[in-house]
């Protein structure tokens, strides 16, 4: 694949980020019979969060102004794993499904640091929640990847798919369907979805993700905000490269981009509709539930695992 | 006899160590004289690091011999095991030391401080000869300095009742599992004839089948007990945290380390791979040990228990690796053998990093703030930033995360689990691909717990007096953790730097094996990621801004105060509560005055977290040894007619044996 492309693909995850925010507030926003905002909005949010003045907590050291920069960095090298219009990206050949997880837990360690050295009583409280959250979602988003790494033989992202691509629609084994549902509620928990945050809360007997990142302001804040927009598209558009990645363009022929481009569009709008349905229709779950919650994804992924032996062939 | 270069310097190293230091400390009286007994020191390990790095990269060296000089054959030699684990021992060594040479002015008074040194000195002799030995005498004399060695070391800051307990307790559960080390040598015996590693290695494959798993069975328990594998952990945090900062750092980040070189030596090299359920057994305890190690130490406020507690987790870590070699080599798998060889020597390597690096900056902070509780501490960053910047490359190191040593291992070791699903039986199958998620549950339990130490520690506002007016370390400490935390970036950037003689290491201790694929794609990958982390976060916070100082709102209180922060205690009660089970704590609630519930005027809250092995499994044990001694007392009549009878008797069952026997 050409370099261009593969750039145009990470580009295009990390631009288009905010896009699939706007995309599903305004779904939620008419699910719930309300006219909301464009979904162009959170475009206008970040420039204006990026010209307005930051606010520093007199306590705070460096960590505090690095924290954003180091979260929106280790957020987009991540995103430059993901195959989205071709069975390749930019560092998926090499890379490793381990070191995608692995960057986004360097993401998530610097933004809780982050939060701590805010010095107020919320930061803590949502680093503390995301600890939690965060350290049980780890095994079930690991394993759910590994069973489809193990049928495919490949640990690298662009293998994996490449081998997806090869399968038949119908030979779609009960592997993939346990795996699919490992991710996809990981998916929520780490991107700070319903039911397991609320991402438009402000309330602090419930907010994880809006509590870490309540100090921050402007340019600093703008980064955060993109990074988790990033973050959330990239896991939705692992969800499709992994279990659904029919129809992107395969070969070196230039015209398979368009469709490719134009049916990655389709699924992500399921996929988001999906989401604002969801946040629409169930409730936050308590704070304490939300173990059994990721307990179920770890069981349904170490199922995903065990199966692979008797689906290998 | 020609001896080489490296033999040279290795020879210098152990005269060094062993005569040179303690003689000119002891016998010198003039600060010139201590001077070049600590610059002979530093010398020394660094010959040492050559004389390690020349035969890690291959060259072999002839075997030192000491056989004339002592009561049985005392053989050193260097190949490439020993070499790696020699080069280890001297690159944190030399570090450690410069830490410790500020370290110790400020915190020991002059005779004292001497004896510090003297015993320093032959603490790191004595792990050099345990990981250099050729001969079970010598291994075993090594083995048993380490300990006096170091138990005299935390002797040395004190001697209050709790203290000489905790030593009591390291020595006794140390000395047991020397037990088990000196019986598996000496169940080679019969077929070897002699304790010379050679030719155990030859009689390794001549042993009997049930003669080799009680070898490795008992390897496993005395090597296990040195490492700190539950449930044979209890001394580690009692005996690591009550150090001084620069021994605590050679304990937990080289003295484990011998463990896992005597049990490599033993599984791989003089065995040659374990019975079948070796690999499995090994990994099961790794599991238990890594999942609980890292529960516990997320549960202490106490930084340097916490950071033992992590060493038991990163034990476990390595085990998994050698459990996993040990299955792959039981499957005939050489290759994906050496990969889970590789992670675990690998990260044993990166573990004596940043563990020595964390110790030594706990014992920064002990410095400047005075205090090591958590709660005690906040906002460091602003007052030490040299520090808490070093600390903060440990702290992700411990976590894995990526761009550092610790991630680089724990990679490897998912990569060989992931490996295990092309194996050709089913109960492999399933096992090794599931430790990929025990692994990751540990790697967020820990990526949890480091952003408690060092967020706590480090950010916020100050939460005591000591942390308000902490003052930065002297310059020459901040140069050791400097040394170290550029280690961790280094090999966590270009890993190949010692991951491809390491793979070379694997291949030589397991035959047939090429170069696992996995080793070399890393080392491509990582410095390009590396470049565009640091490229676009240089170019985030170099972004055109206005920043302007302002109070965080304090819900309309005046201001908020530092008691209102998080505390270290209060970041883990999510995860305690959830695992509640684990840690059954010991709740105590005392109200006064007793008879009016409703308005008391002071409650006492206490929970003591009794770990369950102390109750359920040591207790019953130690009160089946007390029994079993009260019995035996009666026999003590002190009437001296009876002790008579018993040597009488003793003679002549002794004689009828004799008869009988011929």
């Amino acid at each position: 694949m050409s370099l261009g492309t593969a750039i145009a693909q990470a580009l295009l995850l990390v631009l288009g980020a905010p896009l699939v925010r706007g995309t599903i507030a305004l779904l939620k926003a008419r699910l719930q019979r309300r006219r909301g905002a464009s979904i162009w909005r959170p475009y206008a949010d970040l420039f204006k969060l990026f010209r307005k003045e930051e606010l520093v907590p007199p306590t705070s050291s460096f960590i505090f102004r690095a924290a954003p920069a180091v979260l929106f960095a280790a957020t987009v090298c991540a995103a430059a794993f993901i195959p989205v219009l071709r069975p390749s990206a930019l560092l998926a050949a090499r890379g490793d499904f381990f070191l995608l997880i692995y960057l986004l837990a360097l993401a998530r360690f610097f933004l809780s640091l982050g939060a701590l050295d805010g010095g107020s009583a919320f930061g803590g409280m949502g680093a503390s929640r995301e600890a939690l959250v965060s350290s049980l979602a780890e095994a079930p988003l690991l394993l759910g990847l590994a069973a489809v790494a193990i049928l495919a033989r490949r640990a690298d992202l662009a293998g994996m798919v490449a081998w997806t691509l090869g399968q038949n629609v119908f030979d779609i084994s009960a592997v993939h369907i346990l795996a699919f549902t490992a991710l996809a509620m990981v998916t929520l928990a780490e991107t700070g979805r319903m039911p397991v945050d609320n991402p438009t809360t402000h309330l602090e007997l419930t907010m994880i993700h809006e509590g870490m990142v309540l100090e921050y302001s402007g340019p600093s804040l703008a980064l955060v905000e993109w990074a988790a927009a990033v973050k959330l598209h990239l896991m939705l558009a692992l969800l499709i490269a992994l279990f659904c990645p029919w129809g992107m363009a395969v070969g070196n022929a230039g015209w398979g981009i368009a469709p490719a481009a134009l049916l990655y569009i389709l699924k992500l709008g399921i996929l988001m509709g999906v989401v604002s349905v969801i946040e629409s229709a169930v409730a936050k779950l308590r704070m304490y539930l939300v173990p059994d919650f990721l307990g179920v994804a770890s069981a349904v992924s170490a199922l995903a695992v065990i199966f692979t032996v008797l689906v290998k062939r | 006899m020609h001896m080489g270069a490296s033999g040279a310097a290795f020879a210098f190293l152990l005269a060094v160590l062993g005569l040179v230091v303690p003689l000119l400390l002891l016998a010198g009286r003039r600060t010139a004289t201590q001077r070049l007994a600590l610059v002979l020191l530093l010398a020394a390990v660094s010959a040492g690091c050559a004389a390690g790095a020349a035969g890690f990269f291959g060259e072999t060296t002839p075997a030192l011999d000491f056989s004339r000089a002592t009561p049985f054959r005392f053989l050193l030699a260097v190949d490439r095991l020993s070499a790696f684990f020699l080069l280890l021992i001297c690159a944190v060594a030399i570090p450690v030391t410069l830490f410790a040479v500020s370290y110790f002015e400020r915190h020991q008074a002059e005779p004292r401080r001497r004896w510090t040194w003297v015993f320093f000195s032959w603490f790191l002799l004595s792990m050099i000869v345990v990981v250099t030995a050729a001969t079970g005498f010598a291994f075993l004399i090594g083995w048993e300095l380490m300990t006096l060695v170091s138990a005299g070391l935390i002797l040395i800051e004190g001697d209050a009742e709790e203290r000489r307990h905790n030593v009591f307790i390291y020595l006794l559960m140390m000395h047991a599992g020397a037990a088990a080390v000196l019986a598996a040598f000496l169940l080679f015996l019969p077929v070897s004839h002699t304790l010379d590693l050679d030719a155990m290695r030859a009689a390794g494959m001549a042993l009997p089948a049930g003669v080799r798993a009680a070898i490795f069975l008992t390897a496993f328990a005395g090597f296990g007990t040195k490492a700190g594998l539950i449930p044979l952990h209890l001394w580690l945090p009692r005996a690591h945290p009550i150090a001084p900062s620069p021994v605590s750092a050679l304990m937990s980040g080289i003295m484990l380390k011998t463990a896992v070189y005597g049990f490599v030596r033993f599984a791989f090299d003089l065995l040659g791979g374990g019975p079948w359920w070796g690999g499995y057994a090994v990994l099961a305890v790794a599991a238990v040990t890594g999942v609980l190690g890292i529960l516990y130490a997320l549960a202490e406020d106490d930084l340097k228990r916490l950071l033992a507690y992590s060493s038991v987790e990163n034990i476990g870590i390595i085990f998994l690796g050698l459990g996993a070699a040990l299955v792959f080599a039981a499957h005939h798998a050489a290759t994906a053998a050496a990969l889970a060889l590789a992670a675990a020597l690998f990260h044993a390597w990166n573990h004596g990093f940043f563990k020595s690096l964390l110790f030594l900056g706990a014992g920064a902070i002990a410095d400047g703030a005075h205090s090591v509780n958590l709660n005690e501490l906040g906002g460091l960053g602003r007052r030490m930033p040299w520090t808490a910047a070093a600390m903060l490359a440990g702290s992700c190191a411990i976590a894995g995360l990526p761009l550092t040593n610790g991630f680089v291992s724990e990679w490897l070791m998912f990569r060989s689990f992931l490996a295990g699903s092309a194996l050709y039986a089913t109960k492999a199958q399933v096992i090794l691909p599931l430790l990929v998620g025990i692994l990751g549950f540990m790697g967020g339990l820990a990526a949890a717990c480091f952003v408690k130490a060092h967020g706590t520690a480090f950010l916020g506002r100050p939460r005591s007096a000591g942390a308000e007016h902490a003052e930065e370390a002297p310059l020459v400490m901040r140069a050791g953790l400097w040394l170290l935390a550029a280690g961790c970036l280094l090999f966590g950037i270009f890993p190949g730097l010692v991951l491809r003689p390491l793979v070379a290491l694997a291949g030589a201790l397991l035959p047939g094996a090429g170069v696992p694929e996995e080793t070399v794609s890393i080392a491509h990958i990582l410095p390009w990621v590396g470049a565009a982390v640091a490229a676009i976060s240089l170019a985030a916070l170099l972004l055109k801004r206005r920043t302007r100082p302002a109070r965080t709102w304090a819900c309309g209180l005046p201001a908020l105060s530092s008691r209102m922060q998080y505390t270290s205690t209060v970041f883990s009660k999510p995860i305690r509560f959830v695992f509640a089970r684990v840690y059954r704590p010991d709740r105590k609630v005392e109200r006064l005055p007793v008879d009016t519930p409703y308005f008391p005027i002071s409650i006492l809250y206490r929970s003591v977290r009794t770990t369950s092995f102390e109750k359920s499994l040591y207790r019953p044990f130690v009160d089946g040894v007390v029994w079993m001694a009260r019995g035996l007392r009666r026999m003590q009549t002190g009437n001296i007619q009876v002790y008579l009878l018993y040597i009488f008797l003793a003679l002549v069952s002794l004689l009828a044996l004799l008869r009988f026997q011929q």
